[in-house]
């Protein structure tokens, strides 16, 4: 348990991570119109935008480009973004565990099993359906895959009122791997484009946002993020163990209960709408604890701002480094977090439990 | 107002480890629970606290044990372990904060650095808590359990600390300051239930003592009739002889001749 190196955090980590809490919100309010400026229609709409913030008319072009695309990408990003640091935020509170993230659950299996089984089952459909369902077909039997994955593993996991954090994990790698096989299947029956559409839909992307998508995803997200903080001080109790935090007020079962359900419909309906988009779970949370602090009140709200903003600058590199075309979101954030995850453990190895 | 078990009986998996043990702690006073490994003392604590299921009848201050009501609990109950395991790199200040909020005193944080000070941990608000030695993890434990249940009478009602083997990883001369925190608490008028292993402290610190063997309770009363030689030498499989000081010139060190400065 020794550390290689000692320093000593100042003692009150609180103050400076509201500090901090504020500078975030400037800085989402800078990379929004910053995302709003950049794209493949490039210097008409910057022009636009700015006349706009001067309070100019616009031409009806770039008011559709704005407020059609890049708009409703921008909220999609930021909601998306949010989403998944704070369910990873949660998630690790809820398993203690600083590695923990949703898709170790069984929601992002659940969510990969409910978007290929749309992708491949969905074209045997009656016409009508197919119809009525359109573009929204996958993203919503990826959110209703996720989140009854998660339901069916919490009462796998649950006795007597009960949850025991260790079978559920355990579990959910069962259940994950049971999802992995199903999909498995439907993709060894897919035809060639179907498969290149589950290549897609995995890697990840914001493209396709709509004013729709972000009205289906917006709401379960913004529940998920605005009741993630009520349970902060519980999540805070869980640290020093299960016994420990019921001997500190902590109502156990219904924050595990809580903090289930949020994280499911986060999670659920930012893979939905977004695909499989990794490490904002993981990274952004750690990144927080190394600035200011493992304490789940100001973690989760910060967590939901950086999330954000760091979604949003991904998804400006994904839409401008090989445009015309767009690099899928995933790749960008695989590319980008899994070094800045391994720097992170290998600088500060000698903390344990990080 | 005190803390009684009747008839509790605690199997895990298909062992029974308690049979029908009564318990009664008053508050104002020390009650310790001894007895050899395995003779059930974590359990009858868990027991006590809610922890594990337990046959039989619990209540805290006329109260019904359950845990339907956390944070009630909470504010007249703090509950140390022995050994707890932090799952995330909060700092000392920070852990004491915790138990400081989860009581009635949140609003006085002056409360947290005192508890460090009584627990001989001035210094290390800012310290990592999984930095600290183990010894000194147990007295940040301690810090946080008294921070939570800070005024030993609160509102009239006698508050309760429950200490399983408080004093096991400490050196000697931090093992008369915890037992004294302890005592004090005690002649504050709250109510102290502490397992311990060391039969000495016991004899020094406590009113009441529980003697468990083999999950029953073999003897409860105070100090002087339940540690005899009899009591003790059935209960530890060993012959045991009270207040007999060994054949002269061997070394021998008591707790009870400390001088603490």
């Amino acid at each position: 348990m020794v550390a290689e190196t000692t320093f000593a955090p100042p003692t009150d980590r609180g103050a400076q991570a509201w500090r901090l809490h504020v500078v975030l919100w400037v800085l989402v309010l800078l990379v929004s119109l910053f995302s709003l400026s950049i794209g493949a229609a490039g210097a008409q709409v910057r022009a636009g935008l700015m006349a706009w913030i001067a309070n100019d008319k616009l031409d009806a072009a770039t008011r559709l480009i704005l407020f059609d695309i890049r708009v409703p990408r921008l909220v999609l990003g930021l909601l998306v973004g949010a989403a998944l640091a704070v369910s990873g935020g949660m998630m690790q509170g809820l398993f203690r565990n600083p590695l923990a993230d949703p898709g170790l659950v069984g929601v992002g299996a659940g969510a990969g099993l409910g978007a290929i089984t749309a992708i491949i089952i969905g074209a045997t459909l009656p016409p009508f359906l197919i119809n009525a369902l359109g573009n929204y077909m996958i993203p919503l039997a990826a959110f209703f895959g996720g989140w009854g994955s998660t339901l069916i593993l919490y009462r796998v996991s649950t006795r007597n009122g009960r949850t025991s954090v260790a079978t559920m994990l355990l579990a959910g790698i069962a259940l994950a791997a049971l999802a992995g096989a199903v999909s498995g299947i439907l993709v060894y029956m897919a035809d060639d484009r179907q498969l290149r559409d589950l290549t897609f839909w995995g890697l990840g992307s914001l493209a396709g946002a709509t004013w729709i998508k972000v009205l289906t995803a917006g709401p379960l997200i913004a529940v998920a993020i605005l009741s993630a903080p009520f349970m902060a001080r519980g999540l805070n109790g869980l640290s020093l163990g299960e016994a420990t935090a019921v001997h500190m007020g902590v109502p156990l079962e219904r924050l595990k209960t809580g903090a289930i359900l949020t994280v499911a419909c986060a999670t659920g309906a930012a893979v939905a709408v977004s695909g499989g988009i990794g490490f904002v779970g993981i990274v952004v949370p750690h990144l927080l604890r190394l600035a200011t602090g493992p304490d789940h009140r100001t973690l989760l709200p910060n967590a939901a701002l950086l999330g954000a903003i760091l979604l949003v600058l991904a998804d400006c590199i994904s839409r401008t480094i090989i445009a015309p075309a767009e690099l899928p979101i995933g790749i960008v954030t695989a590319v980008l977090g899994a070094p800045v995850f391994l720097w992170i453990l290998l600088r500060r190895r000698g903390v344990v439990d990080l | 107002m005190s803390v009684i078990g009747t008839d509790i009986s605690v199997s895990i998996g298909r062992k029974p480890i308690l049979h029908g043990v009564d318990f009664a702690a008053e508050p104002g006073e020390v009650h310790a629970i001894v007895g050899p490994n395995g003779s059930g003392k974590t359990t009858l604590l868990r027991a006590l606290t809610g922890d594990i299921f337990a046959n039989g009848r619990i209540t805290l201050s006329d109260r019904s044990f359950d845990r339907k009501r956390p944070w009630e609990m909470a504010s007249i109950r703090g509950v140390l372990p022995q050994v707890t395991v932090l799952s995330f790199p909060f700092t000392v200040i920070e852990v004491v904060r915790m138990g400081l909020e989860a009581g009635p005193h949140g609003a006085s944080p002056e409360i947290a650095h005192q508890a460090l000070r009584d627990v001989g941990l001035e210094g290390y608000e800012g310290r990592f808590f999984q930095e600290l030695s183990g010894g000194e993890q147990q007295r940040a434990q301690l810090a946080r359990v008294l921070s939570q249940v800070w005024e030993p009478v609160q509102d009239g009602a006698p508050c309760w600390l429950f200490l399983d083997e408080p004093v096991a990883s400490l050196d000697i001369g931090h093992q008369l300051g915890v037992m004294e925190l302890a005592r004090r608490y005690a002649d504050r008028g709250g109510g102290v239930i502490a397992v311990m292993h060391d039969l000495n402290l016991t004899a020094m610190f406590a009113d009441q003592v529980t003697l468990l063997s083999k999950g029953e309770v073999a003897a409860t009363g105070e100090v002087a009739n339940v540690l005899t030689d009899d009591l003790l030498s059935a209960a530890y499989a060993c012959t045991l002889r009270v207040n007999m000081a060994p054949s002269a010139g061997k070394t021998f060190l008591l707790p009870q001749t400390a001088a603490r400065s």
